[in-house]
């Protein structure tokens, strides 16, 4: 059973290449190389490179779908600004609204992909080959939010970049017209950062707790469903008994308060239209930085005693 | 220095002790770790990972604390699961070379070492699809790769036949061999089959219940031992009385008798009596020692009383 076994012998496919084993002299880096691997590999998995497919459709579909109206405001910003000049009013997307006009897109995109990036290591077991290596449970977690970060970033300044364009073709001057429209544009990069990490670490989290990927994405749609419902109950409610703390638990709902939080990046107040109660932007923005945090303690909680 | 090394190791997962204050010493070569399931194999080669740590007591690996030196250690340490941890939807070339990033290997490093660790395990052009394909055989060749991609020093494997029908068992056995012995890597192979480790195993460590059972090289429980079975095809009981009767030490065992050398004139009395009873004489030898016999109560001169 040693060398004499003809399956030990080299197969014929191997035996003119075969140089016999080679140790490894070469370099070996450490624990930050270890996560940005993984990140960029995670990055790619949210889009489904490197996957059949059918893992393509849904994150391109959906990052599609949440561009599309500012790119038809793109296609169209002749003719609107046809119409501006001819006098008539035009509703527009602007830097500071789309984002909670067309929300529920990029929702779908986190419930469609947070479970893809954590729950496959989980249900086939993948888990002890990382925390094996030069990662450690916490380096993992935060490579895999770091990418799902990175992606809905990605999702969410697609449109501002097609609102900008559109917006500088609508002018004259096209020169002008963006040295005019930058500073209105700029607060979108850290608003979509803001709402990526929060939409991120919370579906991540979320996610994290199940190997499978229905329960997760069952679990972040219940999640957000219930603490956006719960609150504006309650608050009706209060409302008909003239209490006034009520108004608070809209800090708990994840969407209103990284919605509110947009108003502040861009220096607007809050639109009373939207939200009910007497919050501001400032206490959305602050409300949605715990929001942060917490999601984010409790994603490298659950890796500090996942089983590997 | 011992390659591992531990010293009053316990984990207990809570009223279970699953490691009781074992101690060892393993010196470079194949190992093999036997015990039965539960006897606390895979415990021991996580806590060697640092993937767990001892409830008390410590342990080293290549002189490097499992619990303070964790990243030190698996930059020289290869781990092969006992169940699945292979992702279906990605082919092997692509994960292996993932897995080898991680460890820290460039990127044309983590290619290059793929493409040659993956035809070291036998996988050639299947290599490219998708692993949710493959067979268990090549699952197991797979996570084998993956464990030895980064060239480890140390090889932790836990049930690598898991699953495999013969040949393909055979074939990871020889893999194994060869790996231990042309690649100069030491390799701990978590078993709970004795007939595997005796096939590559140059040393053996029987662990049961958390406890060192034995620890020595594999020769050593093969050796002959102090015991003559006579196999005869009937009246093995008459000639163990007669035996008796002379005074040696025999015990009837089906149709063999088994007798304790203590002079050579009993290989006389043996011959002597068959004789003399006239039986039908099949075979007279040494008794060997076996491995299985570490389970059991060894043959040895004294349990023939």
């Amino acid at each position: 059973m040693t060398a004499t076994n003809p399956a030990a012998a080299p197969t014929p496919a191997g035996s003119i290449y075969d140089l016999g084993y080679r140790h490894y002299e070469g370099k070996r880096n450490g624990r930050f190389y270890a996560m940005w691997s993984l990140f960029v590999e995670s990055f790619r998995g949210v889009w489904g490179f490197g996957r059949p497919m059918t893992a393509k459709a849904a994150p391109f579909i959906l990052a599609g779908i949440y561009a599309l109206p500012a790119v038809i405001q793109l296609a169209f910003s002749s003719v609107i600004a046809g119409q501006i000049s001819a006098g008539k009013s035009v509703e527009l997307f602007t830097y500071g609204t789309y984002f909670a006009a067309l929300y529920v897109f990029v929702f779908f995109f986190c419930v469609a992909q947070a479970p893809e990036l954590v729950c496959r290591d989980q249900r086939y077991q993948v888990l002890p080959l990382y925390f094996t290596r030069a990662m450690g449970r916490i380096e993992y977690a935060l490579a895999r939010l770091g990418s799902l970060a990175a992606a809905l970033f990605i999702v969410l300044l697609l449109p501002t970049v097609a609102l900008f364009v559109g917006d500088v073709l609508m002018q004259p001057d096209a020169f002008k017209a963006a040295g005019e429209e930058l500073p209105k544009a700029l607060p979108s990069i850290p608003a979509a950062a803001l709402i990526a990490l929060g939409l991120g670490s919370l579906s991540l989290a979320i996610s994290s707790f199940s190997p499978r990927r229905a329960y997760s994405a069952i679990g972040i749609v219940a999640y957000i469903l219930l603490m956006e419902a719960i609150p504006a109950a309650i608050y009706s409610i209060g409302q008909t008994s003239a209490t006034t703390w009520t108004d608070k638990l809209f800090l708990l709902s994840p969407v209103t308060s990284l919605i509110g939080a947009t108003y502040w990046f861009f220096g607007q107040p809050i639109d009373p239209q939207y939200f009910q109660g007497s919050l501001a932007a400032a206490d959305y923005l602050a409300a949605a930085i715990v929001a942060i945090g917490v999601a984010a303690a409790v994603l490298m909680f659950r890796y500090r005693r996942v089983p590997a | 220095m011992a390659l591992i090394e531990t010293t009053g190791l316990t984990k207990h997962y809570g009223p279970v002790k699953a490691l009781d204050q074992l101690d060892l010493m393993v010196e470079p070569g194949i190992i093999g770790l036997v015990g039965a399931n539960g006897a606390g194999k895979s415990t021991l080669l996580k806590i060697l990972l640092g993937l767990l740590s001892p409830t008390s007591g410590r342990a080293t690996v290549l002189g490097m604390d499992t619990v303070r030196e964790t990243r030190a250690i698996r930059q020289v340490v290869g781990y092969m699961p006992e169940h699945d941890c292979l992702p279906p939807d990605v082919g092997a070339t692509d994960f292996v070379t993932h897995m080898a990033r991680i460890s820290g290997l460039p990127r044309t490093a983590a290619r290059e070492r793929t493409a040659e660790v993956l035809r070291h395990v036998g996988l050639y052009e299947e290599r490219y699809r998708q692993i949710g394909g493959y067979s268990t055989g090549m699952k197991q060749r797979v996570k084998l790769a993956q464990a030895l991609v980064h060239d480890p020093k140390v090889l932790l494997l836990d049930e690598p036949t898991n699953g495999l029908d013969p040949s393909g068992r055979d074939e990871m056995l020889d893999l194994i061999k060869r790996t231990g012995t042309d690649f100069g890597i030491t390799v701990v192979v978590a078993s709970h089959l004795l007939g595997e480790i005796e096939q590559v195993c140059g040393y053996l460590l029987a662990i049961d219940a958390g406890h060192l059972l034995q620890a020595a090289p594999i020769s050593h429980f093969t050796q002959r031992t102090p015991v003559l079975a006579v196999e005869v095809e009937e009246g093995a009981d008459r000639l163990a009385a007669a035996l008796s009767s002379r005074g040696a030490r025999a015990r009837q065992d089906g149709n063999r008798v088994l007798v304790a050398i203590e002079s050579d004139a009993l290989y006389d009395s043996v011959r002597d009596l068959v004789a003399d009873l006239a039986l039908p004489l099949i075979r007279i030898q040494q008794e060997r020692g076996r491995l299985e016999d570490l389970f059991r109560d060894a043959p040895t001169a004294g349990s023939l009383q």
